[in-house]
């Protein structure tokens, strides 16, 4: 078995070649003060890219994109837990199936999901239309904050669903049977064992809804009626409609080590949950055997 | 002693299938019973439908005179020791144990103590906050009984809890079982599949087969005296020999004629004749009832292991004399070491 | 009881299902739909289906969009496994170095792995194009693969591989025969999520692709000036034969016995890849041809792709086409290291590259169609001796307007119309920094290039404050759909767009304030760089002939450079349509965009950023 160690080897070299190289590039950007203007490498160490952003009007622009990004998070969880958990308990042919028909609409251009909700919403849309078809009051549904949180949660459900469906699955189911035997209620026996175990599943649902989320431009562009500036816009501004580079590259970077801090905290949630120590014994385990 | 559970005509189908055709059982209180039979036979379905993990397709489930079909298995004074444990990876050994009496929302130092009393019974003193995955296999299954004891049910049920340990520590953890039951004084209901593991432990065995009930009684009695040839066979090594029952005390079998102890047969039915190899003795030839050459000799420690081939078939002798192979002897066995049972039709 | 439950939980699952749904019902729908609009249903007809396969860019887009999907699929699933298997017996610090790279392009927002790709493939100047997005796409599929697999190998008995080799396999058998079938439900959701990321992807595909490469998410999104219903149909096809497909594997099992269905599923998986690596040489050799090649770099929708066509007939060459949708987007992708011939950028991003000296002097003697073109509008201050730039097509901003809705006494305001409290909530503003201080800049009467602190200040307050009293909807491209179908009062448009929907709603008219407005031309260029500097000038002089002028301003709606061409479609086609003839006289209030350094740029950004998200 040793010698699948090898196996890492060619990936490593793609990681460093088509990863870790770019992002390098990306750093020697935030920590430069080119003018960028498009590979004129004229570079000269500065940090004034980073003590730029900590003007109100980013740190509001970064707090909006989070408060956003939480608020859908929430929803996409909310809804998306008792579907995956509804779906898990179906029999193993319908799951399949199931899990297709969610995955299905995410495989059609997200533009064009996007532009059938503008007619959906719209004030002469679908709704609208049928409203006063039955002599109701039209109702303002599209460029609002509601348009923007639902074009999201549409967008990211499914990838809430998934993992949190992969992690159900994978549940011995005897030990919920453990947990009703020790006298836990069907709720309980939930909350205090299925949930727990399911964290690790949530924890990358949040993860794939979130960073996205946060990072988003096109949606609360076009259904938020341009109300919106968020931070993945930000960046786009800056390495596009201005074209500075440099500045473009320290937001990105500053956004990257936000999540890459708030992602600590969550792998730490993780090993609290036990999760993570199983994986660290059954190394010393494997230790041992060799 | 009182009855605690009685299953009256206790049926499971799954989609068709019919898993458990009709059992009748008592268990008492107090009493260590094991369901004994090989794998399929329906035994872990009689017990996850006590549990109350499955639903029965028909007959009655009583505890306590009380029917308690429709009840939730946390509502039963029934707690389970899993057959793979069922232990909550992301929690430590006390968290586990104390599981069930934190739903009870127990005060805490009481919890603590019973913790502490249960470890020490189950022999884990000072492991309370070991994470389940730093146990080993022995431990692991000592948490779950103790998860299981610390609740103190009135059954506690055991769903083949030893089979992934190895056999020393198997020999260990039946007589440490044995010794739990008798301390804590509560009805242990013990499924497996493993022959010896319900002699050395049981009060009573049950032995299934296929949905059926086949025999319930004591180690002894389900030794010395199976009712069938499934239970003979399934029971110990056996010589099973078809047979017809001349008459009361007279048996034919391999040709002969022989006097036996047994009697309320029909005159002339046929029935299986089981000789257990410890009961037959080798003799010189001339001297016994049968003869025919050894075939092959094994030493097992004890005894030797000796197979006789006579004219009809061969013979299982369980015996501490050494013969050489080839030799021409006599095989000899008394009217008590025949055991006549009736005929069962499949086997 | 239990049924109630069964029926609860069909019924929540249902709805999320129809949730996820309804968007792409409403999509199938309008494919069939025999108008333009996305929000209108007019009648049933199959027109989109015909012009969708009569569209060569879109069609190839597919062939891209799946052949890509398919391939990174493939090679980041096997990739990823092996990875995920390889760091399951490697040490700790190995594991936790190569998780911690891998994690880079899931954490990170898709504009920076982009810009870092593009970067990336720039700075060693790769040729982009087809391999280019293949190897991004892998790069960024793999990483979700390996999250997927490893914890599953993690879980499995370290002894399953060592059981087998001693029993004779050898370790690739044993990897093939006994670990992968384990681990067989996580790869295929991992593979799942890879095809999922990758058919779906625009923004990274965006900036890595080149050479005329695209796939449906670039398509769609450099369509979105003109949403063709095109695209409905198409995705109502990939819904159609996704269903198909499913509704096929999820019926025929349960027909065809299982042993055949193993056999076929291998036999399946062997098409499957064979397909791919057909398509993998067919992406390569596409870029094979020994004609010579011409690069074009245009806005989206901005030319007749009949006369495109023409073009390489005629001259026996092969055009790449792509498309932008800002000055701003293809200055990016040019300077970022996509190689074109041809640009087609406007005014001060023509001055821009005037003054950094990345586009060369034209030579007019090959440009024979210069007699037709409006002498008017040449001689721009941007490039005073048109030594640079053949005009193409020019326009105005100025404000389209429900008759139905819109009191004609109140255009006197001109731009202060905009913050008239009776149209409050009813007005669109468009989505970009200049257009907006523009407005509001010459709604103060200053320059709308001003650089002057103060006015600028001044035109923030008066942005600031229509955005608190007006609530407007600032938007894109999409808000020319939404005009056609009065979503509201009144639009910030540029003249060809509001040309083009004054054409399908009789109750629009186009106003240009008194007060000045801008004045924009784009034009040809020709890069440093350009291989085929007499093909590019034929190029050009073609596209500004009468007759191909005319099927380009037809199919656009803006004014063309051409005067014979304009004259006649300001007589047919565009007749008494106020949005096509409009003001080009630079003498009174209006102005052409000058070129804005970096910190005036950054200057205006800001305050923009301060009032998006006051």
């Amino acid at each position: 078995m040793k010698q699948y160690k090898k196996l890492v080897i060619p990936y490593i070299g793609w990681l460093l070649l088509f990863t870790l190289l770019p992002m390098l590039m990306i750093a020697l950007y935030a920590f430069t003060d080119g003018t960028g203007e498009g590979g004129a490498m004229m570079f000269s160490f500065t940090l004034s890219n980073f003590t730029k952003f900590f003007d109100p009007v980013f740190v509001k622009v970064l707090f909006k994109s989070f408060v956003l990004g939480v608020i859908t998070t929430v929803i996409c969880l909310a809804l998306g837990y008792p579907v995956a958990y509804l779906i898990s308990k179906c029999k193993e042919r319908t799951q399949t199936l199931l899990i297709l028909l969610i995955t299905i609409p995410t495989w059609i251009n997200m533009l064009i999901r996007t532009y059938a909700w503008i007619s959906i919403l719209g004030s002469n849309g679908i709704i609208n239309n049928m409203l006063s078809a039955v002599n109701l009051p039209p109702a303002t549904l599209l460029y609002t904050d509601f348009a923007v949180v639902l074009g999201m949660v549409y967008n990211f459900l499914p990838f809430m669903i998934l993992p949190i469906h992969t992690a159900l699955t994978k549940m011995d189911p005897s030990l919920n049977e453990a947990a009703m035997d020790l006298g836990a209620t069907p709720l309980q026996t939930f909350w205090k064992v299925t949930f727990r175990l399911s964290l690790s599943g949530v924890l990358t649902g949040i993860t794939m809804v979130f960073l996205p989320s946060i990072s988003t431009f096109m949606i609360p562009k076009l259904l938020g009626g341009g109300q919106y500036a968020l931070i993945g816009n930000f960046i786009e501004q800056q390495f596009i409609q201005i074209g500075d580079w440099s500045f473009g590259s320290a937001v990105s970077m500053i956004l990257a080590v936000i999540v890459i801090l708030m992602m600590a905290g969550v792998s730490k949630i993780e090993k609290y949950t036990g999760q993570d120590q199983e994986e660290t014994h059954s190394d010393k385990k494997s230790k041992i055997l060799n | 002693m009182k009855k605690l559970i009685q299953l009256k005509n206790l049926t499971k189908e799954y989609g068709g299938q019919v898993v458990l055709k009709g059992i009748n059982l008592d268990i008492h209180e107090n009493e260590f019973l094991t369901l004994l039979g090989p794998s399929g036979c329906g035994k872990t379905t009689t017990l996850r439908i006590i549990g109350g993990f499955e639903e029965k397709s028909g007959g009655d489930v009583l505890f306590d005179d009380v029917d308690i079909s429709s009840l939730p298995p946390y509502k039963r004074e029934i707690n389970t020791v899993f057959q793979k444990y069922a232990l909550f990876p992301h929690m430590n050994v006390f968290q586990n144990i104390a599981f069930g009496l934190n739903l009870k929302k127990i005060d805490h130092s009481i919890v603590e103590q019973k913790v502490t009393k249960t470890l020490k019974l189950v022999g884990l003193s000072g492991f309370e906050k070991r994470a389940i995955d730093q146990l080993s296999g022995g431990q692991q299954q000592r948490v779950a009984i103790a998860r299981a004891l610390i609740n103190e049910p009135k059954v506690l049920l055991l769903d083949e809890p030893l089979g992934a340990l190895d056999l020393k520590l198997r020999k260990e953890m039946q007589l440490e079982l044995k010794k739990i039951q008798k301390e804590v004084g509560i009805t242990f209901i013990y499924v497996t599949h493993d022959q010896e593991e319900a002699l050395t432990m049981s009060d009573t065995i049950v032995i299934m087969n296929d949905g059926m009930i086949q025999q319930i009684g004591s180690p002894t009695d389900i030794y010395n005296e199976p009712e069938n040839r499934f239970v003979a066979q399934f029971i110990g090594d056996s010589n099973i020999v078809e047979g017809v029952m001349l008459k009361d005390y007279l048996v034919k079998f391999d040709g002969q004629e022989f006097d036996c102890v047994d009697y309320g047969f029909d005159d002339n039915e046929e029935v299986d004749v089981v000789l257990r190899p410890e009961d037959l003795d080798i003799v010189e030839l001339g001297q016994g009832k049968m003869s025919g050459e050894v075939e092959t000799i094994i030493f097992k420690g004890v005894h030797y292991e000796i197979t006789v081939r006579c004219e009809n078939r061969h013979y299982l002798i369980h015996t501490t004399d050494y013969v050489e192979v080839g030799k021409k002897v006599d095989l000899n066995f008394y009217p008590e070491d025949i055991h006549v049972m009736y005929k069962m039709g499949t086997y | 009881m239990i049924k109630n439950r069964k029926f609860s939980t069909s019924l929540f699952v249902g709805l999320c299902l129809l949730f996820q749904y309804l968007p792409i019902i409403v999509m199938v729908i309008f494919s069939f739909n025999s108008a333009k609009s996305l929000s209108n249903f007019k009648g049933f007809s199959f027109y989109w289906y015909e012009e969708l396969f009569k569209n060569n860019e879109l069609m190839s887009a597919v062939f891209v969009s799946v052949s890509i999907a398919i391939i990174a699929t493939l090679v980041s699933t096997i990739l990823g496994t092996i990875t995920a298997i390889g760091l399951s017996k490697s040490k700790k610090i190995v594991r936790q170095i190569v998780l911690q790279l891998n994690q880079l392009p899931i954490l990170n927002p898709e504009i920076v792995t982009a810009i870092s790709l593009m970067l990336f493939f720039a700075a060693f100047k790769v040729d982009k194009g087809y391999m280019t997005m293949l190897f991004a796409h892998i790069a960024f599929c793999t990483p979700f693969v390996i999250t997927n697999v490893l914890p599953k190998v993690r879980r499995l008995d370290p002894n399953l591989s060592d059981a087998a080799m001693d029993l004779g396999a050898t370790p690739f058998q044993a990897l093939t025969k006994v670990i992968l079938p384990q681990i067989k439900p996580a790869i295929f959701t991992g593979a799942l999520l890879a095809f999922t990321m990758s058919f779906d992807d625009f923004i990274i595909s965006y900036f890595v692709t080149g050479n005329g490469v695209q796939n449906i998410s670039i398509a769609v999104y450099n369509m979105s000036k003109r949403i063709n219903p095109s695209i409905n149909a198409l995705s109502a096809i990939v819904v159609f034969v996704i269903l198909g497909v499913l509704a096929l594997s999820y019926i025929v099992p349960a027909i065809v016995k299982k042993k055949t269905t193993s056999k076929v599923r291998k036999r399946t998986a062997r098409i499957v890849i064979a397909l791919s690596c057909l398509a993998l040489v067919i992406g390569i050799a596409v870029r094979e041809s020994n004609k010579p090649v011409l690069r074009v770099f245009n806005w989206g929708e901005y030319v007749d792709k009949s006369v495109i066509k023409a073009f390489e007939k005629e001259y026996d060459c092969k055009v790449v086409y792509e498309t932008f949708d800002s000055n701003e987007s293809m200055y990016t992708k040019y300077t970022g290291g996509n190689k074109y011939d041809i640009l087609v950028p406007s005014d001060y991003m023509i001055e821009r590259l005037i003054k950094e000296e990345r586009i060369q002097k034209l030579d007019w003697s090959l440009i024979t169609n210069r007699d037709s073109l409006d002498t008017s509008i040449m001689n721009q201050p941007f490039d005073p001796n048109n030594e640079y730039w053949a005009p193409y097509f020019y326009g105005n901003v100025g404000i389209v307007y429900d008759k139905t809705k819109v009191d004609e006494a109140d255009l006197g305001q001109g731009f202060e119309i905009l913050r008239n409290q009776k149209y409050k909530g009813n007005i669109y503003m468009y989505d970009s920094v200049r257009d907006s201080f523009t407005v509001a800049l010459k709604a103060l009467g200053y320059s709308m290039n001003s650089d002057n602190d103060a006015e600028i200040q001044e035109a923030y307050q008066w942005l600031a404050n229509q955005k608190e009293t007006m609530a407007p909807v600032y938007g894109g491209d999409e808000i020319i759909d939404s005009m056609k179908n009065s979503e509201k009062a009144m639009a910030i448009m540029y003249s060809g767009d509001a040309a083009a929907i004054m054409a399908e709603n009789e109750n629009m008219d186009f106003y240009l304030p008194t007060e000045g407005t801008n004045v924009w031309f784009d034009g040809f260029v020709i890069t440093n760089e350009c291989q085929e500097v007499t093909l590019a000038h034929e190029f050009i002089n073609y596209m500004i002939s009468d007759e191909n002028a005319l099927l380009n301003t037809l199919e656009v709606g803006y004014l063309t450079s051409n005067k014979h061409a304009s004259a006649i479609a300001k007589e047919e086609d565009f007749e008494g349509n106020s949005a096509y003839g409009i003001r080009t006289d630079l003498t009174g209030n209006d102005e052409v965009f000058t070129y804005q350094d970096n910190a005036l740029k950054e200057k205006y950004a800001i305050l923009w950023t301060k009032i998006i998200s006051q």
